[in-house]
C-alpha cells in the first residue's frame, strides 16, 4: 500500500504555550484504520491539525519538521488545496455543525468545492444513504441527539469524498447507542477504502476494530504497532482505567454526616413533561443515606431532568421529593444546595474567578459558612492542596472536574449528585476519581452519579436505577442487570 | 409550482415590515394586528409566536407606560399596537424565510459572502447560546449563587457573564476551525439550487410593491 500520511521530526509550540509535540515521526498506509491514543493534554489533537494544513496555516506558533499528504508538503499547500484530500472532524459538534439544517451542513463544503447543483444533490444523497441519516436531513443541529450530531459532523465531511478521514474524539459525549452506531459507521467507510485516522482516549471498542495504534504522551509517540499489543502500555499511561476494589480503599476523615441506612431522599410520583412530551413519568424510588446510586440510561431518558428536580431546578408539579423526610417543594435551589449539592458535566460553566481557592469558597459565602478544617480534608481528599493559587482555566480536564465536585462539596451537602463525572475524563483522571468518590462514600456520604460509563458504575456504585424513557427501568444492585446495555 | 426565489421573499418580508412601520392610521394599526394574528393562526406558527410574546409584551409594556407618562393613554395605546406589529410581522417574516434562503438571496445581490456567512450563523447559533446560558445558570445556582431577578442580586451576575464569555470565545474559536476544515477560505463558491426569477416573482414583486404605494397613498392622503 502507498504511502497517504508522512510525518518527519515534527515539533511544535503552540504561541505562548508549552511544546505539544516534541520531533514525532511515522507515516500512513493508504486504507489503513489508525488510533491515536493518548491523555487529555497529550497532544493527540494537535496531530490531528497537521493533516489538513490547519498547523500552520492557521493555527501559528512555532512549527518545523514535515508532513507530507500524498508527497505534498502541507507547508507549501494551502488549507483550501488539502481539503479535498483530508477532511476532519471535530470534536465539538455544535461548532461542526453551523448550518441550520442537516442537508444544509452537507451543502456548505461541497459548495466550497465549487460544485454544480446537480453533483451537491447526488454526493448529499448519497452520503445520508451511506451513514442512513436520510431522515435527518431536514431537520436544525439543536434538535439532533449526541449521536445524531456525530453523524451529521461525520457527513458534512465525507460528502466531500476526502481519501483520509481523520476522527477527534468521535465518541465524546455519546451513549451506549451512540457510540455503536459510530462505530458502525466507521467500520462501514473504512471498509469502503478510505483512510480512517481515529483520535480517541475512549480506546477499548476501537482496539478491535483498527489495524494499528500509536499511542502518545506529552507530545511524543510511546507506541506504533499493532492494537492488540498495545494492551501493556494503554494500562500503564492510564488509558484503560484499573478501579481498584471499594472495600479496600481507607476513608480520610472520621466525620459522619448522620446515621447510616434511614431513607435520605424519597421520590414519589414524579411526572414531567416539556412542550407535551412527557420526559418523566411516575417516577418513585428511595436513597437511603450512605448509598452511592449510578443513575444509567440512554441519552433523552430522563436522567438529567430527573437531578434537575432533586435541587430545585426544576420544580415538581406532579409528584413530591422529600429530603430527610421534609418536601423540598418551594426551596430555592440556593437553599437546597446546602442540603443536595448538584454538579453538572461541564466544569467550565462554574468557573469564574481567578484562583481555585476562591471558586472553592463562592459557595460558602452564599451560604454564610467558613468551615477552614473542612475545606482543607476536601482539599487533600481531592488533591487540591498544589491548586489552590492556581487559574482554574489553565487546569487540566481531570483536574478541573475535582475543582468542580469540591467547590460543591465545599458547602457540606449531605449528599451529592454528579452529572456525568467520567465524561471527557482520561483513564488516569476517571481511576482518581472513582477512588476519591468511594473515599466520601465511605464516610457516609450519599451519591448520586448519572453515567453511561458502565465500569465507572460498577467501580463505584452499590445501587443502580436504570431510566428508558421517562420510567424507572431497573432498581437494584450492579449484578442484578444481566442485559444493561440495551438499556444504555 | 416552482417556490419562490430568496429574492422575492425578502422583498415580500421588507414590504410587509415597511407598511407596518409606516402605518399610523388607528384603523390601518388594527386592520394590520388583526392580519398579523389571523396569519398566525392560519400558519399555525401560534405555539413559537406565544413563545415569543414573552420577550415582546414586557418591551411594548413598558412603551406603554412611558407613553402614558409622556402623552396620554389613547397614544400609548396606539404605539404599542404598531410596536406590536413591528414586532410580529418581523418574526412571521423570518419564519417564512430560513437563514439558507436569506444567505443565498443576499449573495445573489452580491453581498460579500463574509457578511452573508456571519449574519446566518449569528442566527443558527441562538439557540445555542440560549442553552448555554441555561446550561451555566443552573450551574451557578446549583452551588447557591442566587441568580434570580433582584436588585441584591446584581453583583452574583459576574457568575454567569464569566463563563458565559469565555465559553463563546471557545465557541468562535471553533467555529473558525470548522469553517476552515469545509473550505470556508476557498475562492468559487458554488450556489447548490440555481436561483432564478422566474415569471411569478416578478408578478408577486409587482404586486407586493404596488400594494405597498396604494398603502401609502391611503396612509398619507399623498
Amino acid at each position: 500500500m502507498a504511502t497517504c500520511i508522512k510525518v518527519k521530526d515534527v515539533r511544535y509550540h503552540y504561541p505562548g504555550g508549552q511544546e505539544a509535540l516534541r520531533g514525532i515521526n511515522f507515516t500512513v498506509s493508504e486504507g489503513e484504520y489508525l488510533l491515536i491514543c493518548g491523555a487529555n493534554g497529550s497532544g493527540k489533537s494537535t496531530i490531528g491539525y497537521l493533516f489538513n494544513g490547519l498547523i500552520p496555516h492557521f493555527f501559528s506558533g512555532i512549527f518545523s519538521g514535515t508532513v507530507e499528504i500524498f508527497g505534498m508538503d502541507t507547508r507549501k499547500k494551502g488549507i483550501s488545496e488539502l481539503i479535498p484530500r483530508v477532511g476532519l472532524v471535530l470534536q465539538n459538534a455544535d461548532a461542526q455543525l453551523f448550518n441550520s439544517c442537516v442537508e444544509d451542513e452537507l451543502a456548505f463544503g461541497l459548495e466550497s468545492l465549487g460544485l454544480s447543483g446537480m453533483q451537491i444533490e447526488k454526493k448529499i444523497h448519497e452520503t445520508a444513504d451511506l451513514l442512513h441519516i436520510d431522515h435527518l436531513l431536514k431537520r436544525p443541529p439543536d434538535r439532533l441527539s449526541g449521536g445524531e450530531k456525530r453523524m451529521a459532523g461525520i457527513a458534512s465531511i465525507l460528502c466531500m469524498s476526502p481519501a483520509i478521514l481523520i476522527l477527534d474524539e468521535p465518541y465524546a459525549n455519546l451513549d451506549g447507542s451512540g457510540i455503536s452506531r459510530v462505530r458502525e459507521c466507521l467500520r462501514k467507510i473504512h471498509r469502503a477504502g478510505l483512510t480512517v485516522v481515529v483520535i480517541e482516549q475512549r480506546v477499548n471498542s476501537f482496539l478491535e476494530d483498527v489495524s494499528r495504534c500509536l499511542v502518545v504522551d506529552r507530545g511524543k509517540i510511546l507506541f506504533d504497532g499493532i492494537a492488540s499489543h498495545a494492551g501493556n502500555i494503554l494500562v500503564s499511561q492510564g488509558l484503560i482505567p484499573r478501579y481498584p476494589e471499594r472495600n479496600k480503599i481507607k476513608s480520610f476523615t472520621t466525620a459522619l454526616p448522620g446515621a447510616a441506612g434511614k431513607t435520605l431522599l424519597s421520590v414519589r410520583n414524579l411526572s414531567y413533561r416539556i412542550d407535551g412530551k412527557k420526559i418523566l413519568n411516575d417516577v418513585s424510588f428511595d436513597i437511603f443515606r450512605g448509598q452511592a446510586v449510578a443513575l444509567l440510561g440512554k441519552n433523552g431518558s430522563g436522567k438529567t431532568t430527573l437531578i434537575k428536580h432533586l435541587n430545585g431546578l426544576y420544580r415538581a408539579k406532579h409528584g413530591e421529593i422529600q429530603f430527610n423526610g421534609h418536601s423540598i417543594a418551594g426551596k430555592t435551589p440556593a437553599q437546597i444546595a446546602t442540603m443536595i449539592g448538584l454538579s453538572f458535566q461541564n466544569p467550565n460553566d462554574q468557573f469564574f474567578k481567578s484562583r481555585v481557592e476562591d471558586e472553592l469558597r463562592i459557595g460558602l459565602q452564599m451560604v454564610q459558612k467558613e468551615p477552614k478544617e473542612w475545606l482543607e480534608k476536601i482539599g487533600r481528599l481531592f488533591q487540591l492542596q498544589d491548586l489552590l493559587g492556581r487559574s482554574p482555566f489553565r487546569l487540566s480536564e481531570g483536574e478541573k472536574k475535582r475543582v468542580a465536585i469540591s467547590s460543591i462539596l465545599a458547602m457540606q451537602p449531605e449528599m451529592i449528585v454528579l452529572d456525568e463525572p467520567s465524561a471527557g475524563q482520561d483513564g488516569r483522571s476517571k481511576q482518581m476519581l472513582a477512588i476519591m468518590l468511594c473515599k466520601l462514600i465511605h464516610e457516609g456520604f450519599t451519591t448520586i452519579f448519572v453515567t453511561h460509563d458502565i465500569e465507572f458504575a460498577r467501580a463505584v456504585a452499590d445501587r443502580w436505577i436504570v431510566l428508558d424513557r421517562g420510567q424507572i427501568a431497573g432498581n437494584g444492585p450492579p449484578e442484578s442487570f444481566e442485559r444493561i446495555e440495551s438499556l444504555i | 409550482m416552482k417556490p419562490l426565489d430568496p429574492r422575492t421573499k425578502l422583498l415580500i418580508g421588507m414590504v410587509i415590515i415597511t407598511a407596518v412601520f409606516i402605518a399610523g392610521h388607528p384603523v390601518s394599526l388594527f386592520c394590520q394586528l388583526g392580519i398579523i394574528l389571523s396569519a398566525v393562526f392560519i400558519f399555525k406558527m401560534s405555539v413559537p409566536f406565544f413563545r415569543s410574546l414573552k420577550l415582546i409584551i414586557p418591551m411594548v409594556g413598558l412603551v406603554f407606560l412611558i407613553s402614558w407618562i409622556s402623552f396620554d393613554r389613547y397614544s400609548a395605546l396606539l404605539l404599542c399596537v404598531r410596536l406590536f406589529n413591528l414586532l410580529a410581522s418581523s418574526f412571521l417574516v423570518f419564519q417564512f424565510i430560513r437563514p439558507e434562503d436569506l444567505a443565498a438571496g443576499l449573495r445573489k445581490m452580491k453581498i460579500p459572502f463574509g457578511f452573508v456567512f456571519m449574519l446566518t450563523t449569528a442566527v443558527r447559533f441562538v439557540p445555542l447560546m440560549q442553552n448555554k446560558i441555561r446550561s451555566i445558570r443552573e450551574a451557578q445556582m446549583s452551588r447557591g449563587i442566587d441568580l434570580r431577578l433582584k436588585l441584591k442580586n446584581v453583583k452574583n451576575f459576574m457568575a454567569m457573564l464569566g463563563p458565559l464569555l469565555l465559553q463563546s470565545f471557545v465557541l468562535a474559536d471553533e467555529l473558525a476551525v470548522a469553517m476552515e476544515v469545509r473550505g470556508y477560505g476557498r475562492k468559487n463558491r458554488s450556489f447548490r439550487k440555481d436561483y432564478r426569477l422566474g415569471f411569478s416573482d416578478y408578478i408577486i414583486m409587482v404586486a407586493a410593491v404596488g400594494a405597498l404605494v396604494i398603502f401609502i397613498r391611503w396612509e398619507t392622503g399623498w
